[in-house]
């Protein structure tokens, strides 16, 4: 809770969680405790405040729920029958198993499972990459989120940092496509306020009216998974009213010629038919878009969790250089500008020790891959989950369920509480917390290097990840000086310190101040493609994209840094719309038994699953509701707080139906976030959601699923 | 649930909310502060802001204010957003005696 501090001391810190503000923290300690947790009113996103999820932070620390010493499972698997044990005990068992593992059916045949539950340079997605590279594991792919966007923005623009939120305040026209701001980038949105306030028009483009969409000037309801067509419909009508920007395009583009091709098959009715949006507004869209420069545009995660999610990513991407937006302060577009910090990955990751050929399993195939239905030889004996939560966040939660009751996997799980995917493991691990931990930590949504710094002891057994996998090297035996580094020592290594970008930056400054920019100029200054410069093969924006050539791939960074056995599927080497795998327009058959399109959405007080155990977000974020069309519910016999059964052949998950006209008819729309085991019927959203994959980079179709909904 | 100005803020309207709130959910009148319950995003970050504790979470609040609730609701639909930061009331130092802050 958010009280009024006395006089503590403080200790600076970051926020841990996958989110793109990275906030700069305050820890406020008394007598040894964590009593608060606050912004800091001098960094110029967090500006003081910090948000809903973090508001009983300090209190979270000591959460009786939290899991303090290793355990050992003796009841049956998932029936959450634990046992304490040694540190040691723990690691001899996973040396015993894994070692009977190896030798029986190979290195391979053990899986890592993380994602970004924790965002530090030493704790986080990247924390126990060099430890599996070493082990010989199976190498997961972790296309959670974020990566279908990853390989649609390098394949046009290269991996560039792009516009600065803090930019948005010289916008005149921004358009905020697929992303609900105020609950997921807050410390972006008064950027957009200071810009309005100066005139510039605010867009909000999402299917649902968010309560950004309500704050914004206009909002435009789009169909789920139709973006891309709406971005080659406004390039259609760019270039057929000569409103693009013929200089910039002649100098820093390459593939007009294509482009205008492919946009003439997006005529301003065909895509009024593919989105749902009027056609006027289309032309008005277009229109004021590219004439009032500079504009923005904000793209959401969300735009690629469905089939063609990477290509509406390819497509929005390419039209600040048709505009020539770029040429100014506070235009262009922003996907992360995580591109920008100068971080070693290959020295964090350790690519070197992946054995040529060694396999990729994705993580959002985990259900079938445990299940037999991926085709795995040999198949997956052991599964060591860390900063993540799949039975929650996975797709297929019913396949993910069944394949870890499977007696015969051996799972490790370090946690923090025993969540609904820990609950299946045979040995847990005790992870610290963000105040009980050093870290730098990366962010992909400012451009400041902010460092965390521990405020009090770590309680129980709990140790950060980092040194979780300095005693597993050990235990296995590996000798590398990998694992003989200090904190201090690996954040040396893990940085080009040397980097411009970092000139004058240091780790004992950022003890000091907590944060510092990136030297990569001012807010106020930078336009960082106003004379091209981007950072693809051509350094030109490609609007025909050459790293299609090589097909479907993954940004390393997703996968251990490993550069083999990429899917390489066929790509399209200029942006198309690819409709949805499910929808009723693209999928008649299902939709006659499975009507309605569903979209999942980050809730407002839950960080995914993070404080989906904490009581008083519970109460804030309320129990799980879901949003209809009051069309939709009329015909089904729903009213306003009955409850709902949401299913498809996949399976299904209940929820208290709220009808509304924010909601577009045909829509369903519910928060990912709540933990199964905590809900009426042991399931939650994703028991809906299919484990089909994005046609770029493997992101997951979240935002791409038919259900039918009744009345309980 | 949102945040609520309460009685704290009468003849005093510091304002310093206004300048940390992200989405500019305050509104006001000539005597003190409102918010609107359907634009606060519950971040909470004016409460430690407010020199007189005139602002409370609704969930995490004496049951006094209670009706507070609506009267922020209510008079934020009709007042104007208040979008900067406003000089102080001139009772607002007396008031703030008087308050014993």
């Amino acid at each position: 809770m958010s009280v009024h501090v006395s006089d503590t001391s403080v200790v600076r810190g970051a926020c841990p969680h996958d989110c793109p503000d990275t906030c700069a923290f305050l820890y406020h300690v008394e007598d040894g405790k964590l009593v608060e947790v606050t912004g800091d009113p001098d960094h110029p996103m967090t500006r003081g405040g910090l948000c809903v999820k973090l508001k009983n932070f300090a209190e979270h620390h000591y959460n009786p729920d939290r899991l303090l010493y290793p355990m050992k499972r003796v009841g049956a698997k998932g029936s959450g029958q634990f046992e304490r044990i040694s540190w040691d005990e723990a690691l001899a068992e996973i040396k015993s198993r894994w070692t009977d593992i190896i030798d029986e059916f190979g290195a391979q045949a053990i899986m890592p499972h993380v994602y970004l539950g924790h965002q530090g340079t030493l704790n986080g997605l990247t924390s126990g990459d060099a430890f599996f590279n070493r082990l010989g594991s199976s190498v997961a792919e972790k296309t959670y989120c974020e990566s279908g966007s990853s390989t649609a923005w390098i394949m046009t623009v290269g991996p560039t940092g792009g516009l600065d939120l803090e930019s948005l305040a010289y916008s005149k026209y921004i358009i905020v496509w697929g992303m609900n701001m105020t609950s997921t980038n807050l410390h972006a949105w008064p950027f957009v306020l200071e810009a309005k306030k100066k005139g510039a028009k605010v867009v909000v483009i999402d299917p649902v009216r968010t309560r950004t969409a309500k704050q914004a000037d206009w909002h435009i309801p789009i169909k789920p998974g139709t973006d891309a067509a709406l971005a080659l419909g406004m390039m259609n009508i760019i270039i057929a009213e000569d409103l693009y920007d013929h200089d910039y395009v002649e100098q820093y583009t390459l593939g007009f010629e294509e482009l205008k091709d492919r946009a003439a098959e997006y005529p301003p009715e065909k895509v009024s038919a593919i989105t749902g949006i009027p056609v006027a507004d289309i032309l008005t869209l277009a229109r004021e878009y590219a004439a009032t420069q500079p504009s923005a545009i904000r793209q959401g995660v969300a735009l690629e969790r469905s089939r063609g999610g990477g290509q509406a990513i390819r497509a929005i991407t390419c039209l600040p250089a048709l505009t020539g937006a770029w040429r100014h302060v506070g235009g262009g577009a922003v996907e992360m500008p995580i591109w920008e910090f100068p971080t070693k990955f290959d020295a964090i990751c350790r690519p070197d020790w992946i054995k040529p050929g060694t396999r990729v399993v994705n993580e959002l195939d985990l259900g079938a891959a445990l299940t037999g239905e991926l085709d795995l030889d040999p198949p997956i004996k052991s599964l060591f989950v860390y900063n993540s939560n799949p039975v929650s966040q996975a797709p297929d939660q019913a396949k993910i369920i069944a394949g870890l009751q499977r007696e015969d996997l051996f799972t490790v799980a370090s946690e923090l509480f025993i969540s609904d995917t820990a609950r299946y493991a045979d040995i847990l691990l005790p992870a610290t917390m963000q105040a009980e931990q050093y870290d730098l930590m990366v962010t992909w949504g400012h451009l400041y290097m902010t460092l965390n710094q521990p405020a009090i002891e770590a309680p129980g057994e709990c140790v950060p990840n980092v040194e979780m996998f300095r005693r597993l090297a050990k235990t296995m035996g590996f000798d590398d000086p990998y694992w003989d580094r200090t904190d201090e020592e690996m954040l040396q290594d893990f940085y080009d310190w040397d980097a411009p970008q970092l000139q004058g930056i240091t780790l004992e400054k950022l003890k000091e101040k907590g944060y510092m920019r990136l030297n990569v100029g001012d807010a106020d200054k930078r336009a960082p493609h106003a004379e091209g410069n981007f950072k693809t093969p051509s350094g030109k924006c490609e609007f025909k994209a050459s790293a299609a050539a090589d097909g479907n791939f993954v940004v390393p960074v997703w996968r251990s840094m490993y550069e083999g056995e990429q899917s390489g599927e066929p790509v399209d080497p200029l942006p198309d719309y690819l409709p949805p795998f499910e929808s009723p327009h693209s999928n008649p058959e299902l939709a006659a038994r499975y009507p309605l399109n569903i979209v999942s959405p980050k809730p407002h007080a839950f960080l995914n699953t993070q404080y989906g155990n904490e009581t008083v977000q519970q109460r804030r974020q309320g129990e799980q509701v879901v949003l209809l069309h009051p069309d939709d519910a009329a015909g089904r016999g729903i009213e306003a707080g009955s409850y709902v059964r949401v299913f498809n052949d996949r399976g299904h998950f209940e929820g208290r139906a709220e009808l509304t006209d924010d909601m577009m008819p045909g829509l369903v729309m519910a928060n990912v976030g709540y933990w199964p085991s905590l809900t009426r019927t042991g399931t939650s959203v994703n028991a809906i959601s299919s484990g089909k994959h994005c046609s770029l980079g493997q992101a997951g179709t979240y935002c791409d699923n038919l259900v039918e909904v009744a009345r309980v | 649930m949102p945040h609520i100005v309460t009685d704290n803020c009468r003849l005093c309207r510091f304002t310093d909310c206004v300048e940390v709130c992200p989405v500019e959910c305050f509104h006001a009148d000539e005597e003190r502060t409102y918010i609107d319950p359907d634009v606060c995003i519950d971040c909470g970050a004016c409460i430690p802001a407010c020199p007189v504790r005139a602002i409370y979470d609704t969930e995490d609040m004496p049951e006094e204010f209670v009706p507070w609730i609506a009267i922020n609701a209510e008079r934020a639909a009709t007042l104007p957003v208040l979008s900067a930061r406003q000089p102080a009331l001139p009772t607002a130092a007396d008031r703030q005696k008087e308050l014993g802050f």
